[in-house]
C-alpha cells in the first residue's frame, strides 16, 4: 500500500537545503575574495605607508613618518599642487556650463536633444587614448599661432572636454523630473525667466549638480591617459608624474602616504554622505 | 521648459562640435599626408605611406596582445563581476549603497599608484612577504598572469556596476512567477534572470573592454614593458614625435570603439545603463 503513495521526489521536489548550506558558504567565501582581490592594491599601499624603511620591498617596522614627510616632497608637492589645481577649475568650470548647458539641451525639441545628447556621450566612451592623443593634435595644430598652450591650459580645456558631459547626464534626468508647471506657476507670478531659472529651476535639480559636481571631480582628479598627452612645459598632476618617476627610480613612501591620506577622506565623506542620508530619511517618516 | 532656453544650448553645440570632429578629422589628415614639424607648408601633400606600419610585425602582434588581453579580461570581468553583482542583489543587507560603495571605492584611488603597487607584491622580494612570510603570488612579475590579474581588478567594477544596475530594474514578481510555474532556481535564473540582465552586461562587457584595449599604462607597469599592447606603440610614436604613426593607429583604436557603441545602441537604445 505504501508503495502507492507518491512522495514529494516524485513529484520532482528535490531537497536542496543541505546542498545549499554548502554552497552559501562558499559562494560567500568567493565574494570576500573578489572583494580582498579589489582591495589588495590599496591595502599594500596602505602598509607601504606606515613602513619605516625607505626601501619598498621590506617591512622594517611601524611609522608615520612619511606622512609627516609629505610637505617636505618638493616634486610630490608640486604634482599635488598641479592635481588640484586642474582639478578644482574644470570641475567649477564644468558644473556651472554643464547646468547651463543641459538645461539648454533639455529646451530643444525631443528630436535634436536625442542626437545631442549621443555627441554628448562621444567623450565618455571615446577612448583616453584616442581622446588625448586628438585633442594633443588639435593644440599642436593651435600652436602655431598660440606658441605656449601646452601647460594649465590644455590641461584644463581637455578636462572641461570630459567633465562635462558627466554633469550633464546627471542633471538631465532631475530636469525630467521637475515639474513642467513650475517654471510658469514662477512666470505667472511676474518672474523674469532667466531669474526664474536660478530661483526655481536650480534648486529643483540641486541633487543632480551635486551629483554630477562629484563625478567631475573624480574623473578629473584621477585622470592619466588624457593629461599625459595634453600636458607640457613639466606641468605634470600626480598620476603623471608618479608614471614617470616609477620607470626610473623608486617612488618615496610619501606619496602611498599621501594616497592612503585620500583614501581615508573619501571614507569619511561617504560616512558622513550617509549618515545625512539616514538623518533625512528618519525626519521624512 | 521654457524655449527660451535654448540659447543655453548654443555654445555647447559650437563647443562639442568643435571638440568631438576637429580633432578627429586632424587625425585622420595627419595619417593620410606627410605633415610633420620639419615639412614645409608648400609641400604638404597626401601620402598613404603610413599605412605599411600596419602590416609590420610588431603592429600586428601589439593588436593581438590587446584584442587577447581586452577578450579575456571582459570575460573573466563578466564571470567574477556577474557572480557578486548577483550576491549583491540577493543579499539581505538593506542598505545595497554601501555594499556598492564598497565596490567602487578602490577606484578613487590613483590608477598608476595601484597599479605600482601590484606590481611591487608581484615579484620575488615584497613588503607581504617579509610580512606575511611567504609569496601570495608566487613569482609572476612580469607575465601575461600579472597583465591580466591587475586588468581584471581594475576594471570588474564596471561590470558590477552595469550588471548590478540591469538586475536591480527586474521586477521580483517576474522571479516569482517563474518559481510557481514550477522552474528550479537554476532554470528560473536561465530562463528569467539572465536573459533580463543581459543588457547590463553588454553595457558592462564595454566598459571593461575598451579601456582594457585602448590602455597602456596597466600593461607596461605589470609586464615591465615586455607585453606590448597597441596603446603602448602610440604612446612611444607620441614620445619619438611621430604624429603620423600615432593618428593612425588611434584611427584603428576609434573604428572598434564605433563598433561596440554601435553594438551598445541595439542592446540598450535609452543608454539608461550607462551612469
Amino acid at each position: 500500500m505504501e508503495k502507492n503513495i507518491a512522495s514529494l521526489k516524485d513529484y520532482g521536489y528535490h531537497d536542496f537545503s543541505k546542498f545549499n548550506k554548502i554552497s552559501n558558504i562558499i559562494k560567500k567565501l568567493l565574494v570576500v575574495l573578489i572583494i580582498l582581490g579589489l582591495y589588495l592594491s590599496i591595502i599594500v599601499i596602505a602598509i607601504q605607508s606606515i613602513n619605516d624603511s625607505q626601501v619598498l620591498s621590506e617591512f622594517t617596522g611601524f611609522s608615520l613618518k612619511w606622512y609627516g614627510n609629505i610637505l617636505n616632497e618638493e616634486e610630490l608637492m608640486q604634482a599635488i599642487k598641479n592635481t588640484f589645481l586642474v582639478s578644482s577649475i574644470a570641475t567649477v568650470l564644468a558644473t556651472i556650463l554643464g547646468t547651463f548647458f543641459a538645461i539648454g539641451l533639455y529646451a530643444l525639441s525631443r528630436k535634436s536633444r536625442v542626437i545631442w545628447m549621443l555627441l554628448n556621450n562621444v567623450p565618455i566612451l571615446n577612448a583616453d587614448i584616442v581622446t588625448g592623443f586628438s585633442l594633443m593634435l588639435m593644440f599642436r595644430l593651435l600652436m602655431v599661432v598660440f606658441p605656449n598652450i601646452f601647460g594649465l591650459f590644455t590641461l584644463v580645456m581637455a578636462h572641461l572636454f570630459f567633465t562635462i558631459p558627466y554633469v550633464i547626464l546627471s542633471v538631465m534626468p532631475k530636469l525630467k523630473e521637475t515639474d513642467p508647471n513650475l517654471m510658469d506657476a514662477a512666470m505667472d507670478l511676474g518672474v523674469k525667466p532667466y531669474k526664474a531659472l536660478i530661483k526655481v529651476v536650480i534648486p529643483a535639480i540641486k541633487a543632480g549638480i551635486f551629483s554630477g559636481m562629484l563625478l567631475a571631480l573624480t574623473m578629473s582628479i584621477d585622470d592619466f591617459a588624457i593629461s599625459y598627452f595634453n600636458t607640457g612645459a613639466g606641468y605634470d598632476n600626480l598620476s603623471i608624474w608618479i608614471y614617470a618617476v616609477i620607470g626610473r627610480r623608486n617612488l618615496t613612501p610619501s606619496v602611498y602616504a599621501f594616497s592612503t591620506l585620500l583614501t581615508i577622506f573619501t571614507l569619511i565623506g561617504l560616512l558622513i554622505y550617509q549618515f545625512l542620508q539616514k538623518q533625512k530619511k528618519g525626519k521624512k517618516v | 521648459m521654457n524655449s527660451e532656453f535654448k540659447v543655453l544650448a548654443r555654445p555647447y553645440k559650437v563647443w562639442l562640435s568643435v571638440l568631438v570632429f576637429f580633432p578627429i578629422i586632424a587625425m585622420i589628415f595627419i595619417s593620410i599626408s606627410n605633415l610633420n614639424s620639419s615639412v614645409p607648408f608648400s609641400d604638404i601633400a597626401i601620402s598613404f605611406r603610413h599605412f605599411e606600419l600596419l602590416l609590420e610585425s610588431s603592429t600586428l602582434i601589439a593588436f593581438r596582445n590587446s584584442l587577447l588581453y581586452a577578450s579575456l579580461t571582459t570575460l573573466i570581468s563578466f564571470v567574477l563581476g556577474y557572480f557578486v553583482a548577483y550576491e549583491i542583489k540577493k543579499s539581505k543587507f538593506k542598505n545595497k549603497f554601501i555594499l556598492l560603495t564598497i565596490v567602487i571605492l578602490p577606484m578613487w584611488s590613483n590608477l598608476i599608484l595601484r597599479t605600482e603597487s601590484l606590481s611591487n607584491i608581484m615579484s620575488e622580494n615584497n613588503i607581504l612577504k617579509s610580512l606575511i612570510g611567504f609569496n601570495i603570488f608566487g613569482n609572476i612579475s612580469g607575465t601575461g598572469i600579472a597583465v591580466l590579474f591587475g586588468l581584471v581588478f581594475t576594471y570588474m567594477p564596471f561590470m558590477i556596476l552595469s550588471v548590478y544596475t540591469a538586475l536591480e530594474k527586474i521586477d521580483f514578481s517576474l522571479e516569482e512567477a517563474a518559481l510557481d510555474l514550477g522552474l528550479t532556481p537554476l532554470h528560473k535564473f536561465w530562463k528569467v534572470i539572465f536573459p533580463l540582465s543581459l543588457k547590463g552586461v553588454v553595457t558592462g562587457s564595454i566598459m571593461v573592454f575598451l579601456p582594457t584595449l585602448a590602455g597602456f599604462a596597466i600593461p607596461k607597469i605589470l609586464s615591465k614593458g615586455r607585453i606590448v599592447f597597441i596603446g603602448n606603440i602610440i604612446e612611444n610614436k607620441f614620445i619619438y614625435t611621430n604624429y603620423n604613426h600615432g593618428a593612425l593607429l588611434a584611427i584603428v583604436i576609434l573604428i572598434f570603439i564605433l563598433g561596440s557603441i554601435f553594438l551598445l545602441t541595439k542592446f540598450d537604445k535609452e543608454g539608461e545603463t550607462l551612469l
